[in-house]
């Protein structure tokens, strides 16, 4: 018979020399020695491609999307070439890299901490503390929203002389601007957290707000002075829900539920959003009449300009701005876990890397914004008019009359269309949907739906602005009939419907829009280029209401169906 | 009427256990070597090498993904080792991986072919 030999024994002696250590001697060896490890260059690779790579591939299907559509817009239709494309170019990619840091910091820094605040918090305090704290983190939540900074770029575009008291606004008044729409978002947290403790449904909700909120829209309308406040405040609804406060707030929201003892309420983690976005805009009506009413921007005080300083410079001002935003935040969670939870963070390293590029991030968005997105908006805005008619810098119009009106409503169709698909918070929100209609609103049926109201509405925002139209005049019936749809509608219908108004405008989309309408309007000599955001808010609403309506319809016609054959 | 099933003895239990994402790599690699099959899932967990990386242990993901591959002993090492370089475990963060011997192990076996080799 001979020698027997395992193969195995074979095999694990001619391929593999494994050195053998004791597990129990690594870990003696490990305790007591030093703990930094000597890295290859190669594992600084695996460990940071992956990690970056992922990111920045989410961040550039983002942003790309929209920015290419503007772009080979303006070339090839409007054929005038891009006005210094290079800095656009560098401005995008800070703008991804700045979203990048910035998202990250959320999820690592921001995120935990209020987290930490939401499940702790309601059982060591009284609720009027919790409600306090929540009021705060929607006021500061709203201020490091990268969208608002855009807000005050768009300021400087208003010709004062058409629309003073929105100049006003803007310019002079701009930190009571800011402060009123964080306020009301602040107003709408503590009301929507009150909403989880006492199970108040939503429907009661909207149309308490919304009533107040259209009839000051109707009173402000047939003010001249006032009406072009309109377009900015119902505007700021839509800035304000962005991807700072819409996670900080469902954090500590979902963290109250708990405590109030209703876990599975599957509706907790709506509703906050359409609050959010509903109240800044009473806050910014109630603000113009205010100002109004002080008749301070009438008398157009011309403001000594004082000598530029270096911090004029456009960087340094978006950094400024940057810190500004994030560090009253970072600073307000960070003493509440301190001294009102006085519990110490689990992780640190993490949470302070998190805050660190949460502030990083914000100075390279600000920075984006300023050299990247805004002038592209605004380019592709003013170059728009030339399509169709004769406009100042262009001799003729390109395209007939009726062509080129349709090319630039087509587009402004397509870009909302295009942007929303791309929006990853929708996606989220698909799924959810899915699950909680049994299959009901398919995940698919839901982003299209809300993206082709999304593009409705900025087709219908363009329109009003080429021509003239009054946005109370078109708010007014949108609303009405949103609000009509909504007193028939299932409640789950009208949660979905009106959060999916706030979650559709990013940190992307907002800027662009808000900066194309202005410089659209400026070259069709508007009064004032808002509103286009405003109808593209309202277009989903009205859009996931009827197509919700149309699916119960459908659902009952096959069960009326069924039974008759049944019969 | 009695029935009897039949258990298979000498084999042997590969968890690999990488960051989320990296386990198709693993699963593919396993295949490769010769494993018969290969079972994934998700799960969350750290390790000690993860927290003394300091700030560059942000890169790596609590999100973990687990690997089973069952091998027979003879081929273990093998699959071991090529396993070992698939999921890059000589970078500090990336993982670990152990071999576990199993008593039995049971699943379908073409009857001829067990015929054949209880006879021998």
């Amino acid at each position: 018979m001979g020698f027997r030999l395992r193969y195995g024994n074979l095999l694990s002696h001619i391929r593999l020399r494994q050195r053998v250590i004791s597990f129990n001697d690594l870990v003696r060896a490990e305790t007591s020695g030093r703990r930094r490890y000597r890295l290859r260059k190669i594992d600084y690779y695996r460990l940071l491609a992956p990690y970056f790579g992922a990111r920045t591939r989410e961040q550039v299907l983002n942003v790309l999307p929209v920015v290419a559509a503007l772009a080979l817009f303006q070339v090839f239709l409007l054929r005038t070439p891009l006005d210094g494309a290079a800095t656009i170019g560098l401005g995008i990619a800070t703008i991804v890299l700045g979203l990048m840091f910035f998202l990250d910091g959320i999820k690592l820094g921001l995120m935990p901490l209020s987290e930490n605040i939401g499940f702790g918090l309601p059982s060591r305090s009284a609720t009027s503390v919790v409600l306090g704290v929540s009021f705060v983190l929607g006021v500061l939540a709203t201020l490091a929203e990268p969208a608002i900074g855009a807000l005050q770029a768009a300021g400087k575009l208003i010709v004062r002389a058409e629309a003073p008291l929105l100049h006003g606004l803007l310019n002079d008044y701009s930190i009571a601007l800011v402060g009123a729409v964080a306020v009301g978002v602040g107003a709408a947290v503590v009301l929507a957290n009150l909403r989880y403790l006492y199970n108040i449904r939503l429907k009661t909700l909207v149309i308490l707000t919304l009533v107040p909120a259209l009839a000051m829209t109707g009173y402000l309308a047939g003010d001249p002075l006032l009406a072009p406040v309109l377009g900015l405040a119902w505007d700021c609804g839509a800035i304000t829900t962005g991807p700072v406060t819409v996670p900080l707030m469902l954090a500590i929201g979902i963290g109250l539920s708990c405590a109030a003892g209703r876990e599975d309420n599957p509706l907790s983690g709506f509703g906050i959003v359409t609050l959010a976005s509903l109240f800044p805009v009473i806050a910014v009506m109630t603000l113009g009449l205010i100002v109004a009413g002080n008749g301070a921007p009438v008398a157009a005080t011309v403001k000594e300009l004082s000598a530029p300083g270096w911090y004029d410079d456009p960087a340094v001002a978006a950094a400024i701005g940057a810190v500004r935003a994030v560090v009253p935040l970072i600073l307000f969670l960070l003493f509440v876990q301190r001294f009102v939870l006085r519990a110490p963070l689990s992780d640190r390293t993490r949470v302070y890397y998190g805050l660190a590029a949460a502030l990083v991030g914000m100075v390279m968005f600000n920075l984006g914004l300023a050299f990247g997105l805004s002038p592209l908006g605004s380019q592709a805005g003013e170059h728009l008019p030339s399509a169709f008619v004769v406009t100042s810098g262009v001799g003729e119009a390109l395209y007939p009359y009726w062509i080129g009106l349709v090319l630039v409503l087509v587009f402004a169709f397509l870009v909302g269309f295009g942007a929303t698909m791309a929006e990853p918070a929708l996606s989220a929100m698909g799924v959810t949907v899915e699950t909680l209609t049994d299959g009901a609103f398919p995940r698919r049926l839901l982003i299209r739906t809300v993206a082709f109201g999304v593009a409705a509405g900025m087709a219908v925002g363009v329109t009003k602005i080429l021509f003239h139209v009054s946005i109370a005049a078109l708010l007014l019936p949108a609303y009405g009939i949103a609000l009509a749809l909504t007193v028939f509608s299932k409640e789950e219908y009208v949660n979905l419907a009106w959060d999916s108004a706030g979650v559709t405008t990013g940190p992307v989309t907002v800027p662009l829009v808000l900066a194309f309408g202005l410089g659209l309007g400026e070259a069709v000599g508007a009064a004032e280029g808002f509103g286009v955001l405003a109808m593209a808010s309202v277009g989903p609403i009205i859009s996931v209401l009827a197509v919700g309506k149309w699916i119960d319809w459908m659902v009952e016609r096959k069960i009326t169906a069924e039974e008759t054959e049944m019969a | 009427m009695s029935k009897d099933i039949i258990v298979l003895t000498d084999a042997v239990l590969l968890t690999c256990i990488v960051q989320r994402g990296a386990g198709e790599a693993v699963v593919d690699a396993a295949l490769q070597a010769g494993a018969q099959g290969a079972t994934s899932f998700f799960a969350r967990g750290t390790g000690v090498r993860q927290r003394h990386l300091g700030v560059l242990g942000i890169t790596i993901s609590d999100e973990k993904e687990i690997v089973y591959v069952v091998v027979p002993s003879d081929q273990a090492d093998y699959v071991f080792e090529k396993l070992y370089f698939t999921a890059k475990l000589d970078t500090p963060g990336m993982g670990i991986m152990y071999m576990t011997e199993l008593e039995k192990l049971a699943t379908y076996i073409p009857p001829e072919i067990a015929a054949k080799l209880e006879g021998s």
